[in-house]
């Protein structure tokens, strides 16, 4: 077998240039800190990575929906906390009407803390946030309620049905509430009308009317504490799903990091045997051409 | 005395074959490092005895050989059109997956960002800063994949830039093939070089199989005749054929013609088959890929668009332009014109309430909705399924090209074996053929000094 002249240099010049390929793909691990570069890099990782990035979007998506439903129910927690302490004025201030004797300055005084309890609620049930109305169920732009230049409050203007936003793929949490199935539920008769119902009674000293206008107030109360019960049921899903988010995306960063970082003591090993690869390419080919038979003539 | 100017002459002649062998050598030497060049040796022929009392006429020059396997440059023309077709396709795919740029950087981040606007927006249906935002990022989604396709079509289009390039070089190689046959053709006859011709017509076809696979048909004179595809002739002796190049439309791709007959199928080796596989094949295929994606986008943001309400109480219309088929959906895709003029025209909700939001739900849900690949893949599967075929496919023929460079390797270093010089053997001639140069002289000197001595006896 000969060896001429350019067989060694072609085949130096080979392994020169696949050492250094390998030593360049290295030290771009090292320097990068990433060993998925491009696609043909590894294309199963470069597929499963677009896949985790498009997870990652997803939970951060609904983490956010949950941060501002989280926000928007604990408003409503608070409101519906002062319409509990509404109603419990109200009861206090009919039964007191109720006692004897009641002079009429005292039933003015009572008439008047009904009205302004009634007033209060009509702005707990009419509360915003950001700008869309709580209580209005789907019909979040128009207010629940509207009080006439008389002071007279109109029907309910909302939906029965309520908004509910995903928290996850496969939990959502209603985020709007139906204020006539609290004002009013199944009486005939809303907390308002009761109120002025109420007012009337306590003015005229009507005993019955007392008694049945705290009836309903009683029963506003419950649908409250219902209502505010099941709020609460809400807050605590929102909690525990964004316990259930923080871990899954904690795990699709780490598929992910799996898929495109490198392993820097392994890179870093590489990188050290290539360089040595490609320095002894270097002294093979110094050392080929270093001596012929032409030295000795 | 006429054996000694016999002598005389038979040492004259020495002197010239090994001061010619000195020169081949020389020539060796000199040209070391000439691609295709193959070392010649000098051949002499010992003259025989012309008279009874003769030893011998000494040596004669007969000629010139070049140390040249055939066979192993018709193996290196056979297997130098795959890895140069792999090669091709390996840089023009690079350039490809470089286009669909870094998972979460790239046509997938706008996907996302439109699907979390959407998210967005059904959480608060009603805020025209949302439905700005929501319109904001599906125009850069369309966008995203407008930009996506060009620059798949701008690949597409340098790679019949290289095929028209690729084709030129050939049409040159064949013209310069012909040249060399017909330059062969007047050596056979006795004028010198042939051996030269012979080397620069190897490398000539060296070059061309790069570009072409082709098949060769030696001539008697040294020359050889060229085809390619299925036969079509390229070169027979000193005329060529020359491979036209026509502009096909609707595309303007350029086909091969010989003869007028189309012959680009017939092309399955060399740079230009690579060329035109990616042109031809992969590209489009990515392209075909991208279109369905971004046809799925619209017609399935479409459908359930159509399904709801906006907020003045009105049925959504199409949120994108509709598009007729998939066929170039990945162009044209682009916002309905009524949705950008107006953001209070998406339809958000399942009945005429402002603030009903359940259209909206389902429209952020397509995210995970499985909607491609016969109901087994979603948007952002189908992308990911595009980045793993280009990644593959430029894996695959990066691997496919470094091996057959192996095998081209191993031959071009047999044929170095055959045919390449090595300066130990050229110094072990120099000095064999200056040896005997100075024993020549020597023998033509001894030959001079009897003759001194005879023509001395005469005085």
């Amino acid at each position: 077998m000969r060896t001429t002249f350019n067989s060694s240099f072609l085949q130096s010049a080979a392994d020169l240039s696949r050492t250094s390929v390998e030593l360049a793909r290295r030290q771009r691990e090292v320097s990068s800190g990433r060993r998925l570069n491009t696609a043909s890099d590894d294309p199963s990782a470069a597929s499963g990575s677009v896949r985790e990035h498009s997870e990652m979007a997803a939970l951060d998506r609904y983490d956010q929906t949950a941060d501002t439903a989280n926000s928007r129910l604990s408003v409503a927690d608070s409101v519906l906390s002062d319409m509990l302490d509404q109603l419990t004025n109200a009861k206090t201030t009919i039964l007191a009407a109720q006692g004897s004797p009641v002079t009429d300055d005292q039933r003015d005084a009572y008439a008047k803390e009904l009205a302004a309890i009634r007033d209060s609620l009509f702005s707990d049930f009419t509360t915003t946030f950001n700008g869309t109305y709580l209580f209005s169920g789907q019909a979040a732009t128009v207010a629940p309620y509207q009080k006439a230049a008389n002071g007279t409050i109109s029907a309910y203007s909302g939906t029965t049905s309520a908004i509910a936003v995903d928290i996850d793929r496969h939990t959502s949490v209603t985020v709007s509430f139906n204020a006539d199935a609290i004002a009013r539920g199944p009486d005939a008769a809303d907390i308002f009308t009761s109120l002025t119902q109420a007012i009337a009674a306590v003015l005229a000293g009507d005993g019955a009317g007392m008694a049945a206008a705290g009836t309903a107030v009683e029963r506003a109360f419950q649908r409250t504490t219902a209502a505010q019960s099941e709020n609460g049921a809400g807050l605590r899903e929102i909690e525990i799903q964004k316990g259930r988010l923080a871990d899954q995306r904690n795990a699709s960063k780490t598929r992910t990091s799996n898929f495109e970082d490198a392993n820097m003591a392994e890179s870093i090993t590489k990188m050290s045997q290539a360089d040595t690869a490609y320095k002894a390419a270097l002294g093979a080919i110094a050392t080929t051409g270093r001596v012929t038979l032409m030295d000795y003539l | 005395m006429a054996g000694l100017f016999g002598s005389l002459s038979m040492a004259a002649r020495a002197l010239d074959a090994q001061r010619y062998g000195l020169d081949v050598a020389g020539q060796n030497i000199a040209n070391v490092n000439t691609p295709g060049y193959s070392r010649r040796s000098a051949l002499f022929a010992a003259i025989p005895p012309y008279e009874k009392l003769s030893a011998g006429g000494g040596v004669e020059i007969t000629g010139l050989r070049a140390m040249r396997d055939d066979r192993l440059e018709r193996r290196l023309q056979q297997e130098r059109p795959a890895e140069q077709r792999e090669q091709a396709i390996a840089q023009t795919l690079a350039i490809v997956e470089t286009a669909l740029g870094k998972p979460g950087q790239s046509l997938d981040a706008s996907l996302n960002a439109f699907f979390d606007s959407l998210g967005r927006l059904a959480a608060d249906p009603t805020s025209a800063i949302e439905r700005q935002t929501t319109v904001s990022q599906a125009d850069a989604l369309a966008n995203s994949f407008k930009d996506m396709a060009g620059r798949l079509d701008q690949a597409r289009r340098d790679a019949d830039s290289g095929v028209r390039d690729g084709v030129g070089q050939v049409n040159a190689l064949a013209q310069r093939i012909a040249s060399l046959n017909a330059s062969l053709g007047a050596a056979a006859g006795g004028a010198p070089g042939g051996e030269e011709l012979k080397d620069s017509l190897n490398e000539a076809l060296k070059s061309l199989s790069g570009l072409i696979d082709i098949g060769t048909i030696p001539r008697a004179d040294g020359g050889v005749d060229v085809s390619f595809g299925n036969g079509r002739p390229l070169v027979i002796g000193a005329n060529t054929y020359t491979i036209d190049v026509a502009s096909t439309p609707p595309s303007g791709s350029a086909a091969l013609l010989s003869d007028g007959t189309t012959v680009t199928s017939e092309v399955t080796g060399g740079s230009i088959a690579g060329l035109i596989q990616a042109r031809d094949v992969l590209i489009p295929g990515y392209l075909s890929q991208l279109d369905t994606i971004a046809y799925s986008v619209v017609t399935e943001v479409n459908a359930i668009h159509q399904t709801g309400y906006d907020m003045n109480g009105a049925t959504g219309g199409s949120f994108f332009t509709a598009l007729p088929s998939a066929a170039g959906a990945a162009r044209t895709i682009s916002v309905s014109a009524g949705i950008v003029a107006d953001p209070g025209k998406i339809a958000t909700g399942g009945t005429a309430t402002a603030g009903d939001n359940t259209v909206a739900r389902k429209l952020a849900d397509l995210r995970d909705a499985r909607v491609l690949s016969g109901g087994t893949a979603t948007l952002s599967d189908a992308w990911g399924s595009l980045i793993y075929r280009v990644g593959a496919d430029t894996k695959t023929a990066s691997d496919e090209q470094s091996s057959r460079a192996e095998i081209v390797q191993q031959v071009e270093l047999l044929r170095e074996q055959v045919s390449g010089v090595s300066l130990d053997e050229e110094a072990m001639m120099m000095m064999k053929f200056q040896r005997a140069y100075e024993a020549n002289a020597r023998f033509f000197q001894a030959i001079d000094s009897a003759l001194d001595t005879l023509l001395s006896l005469h005085k």
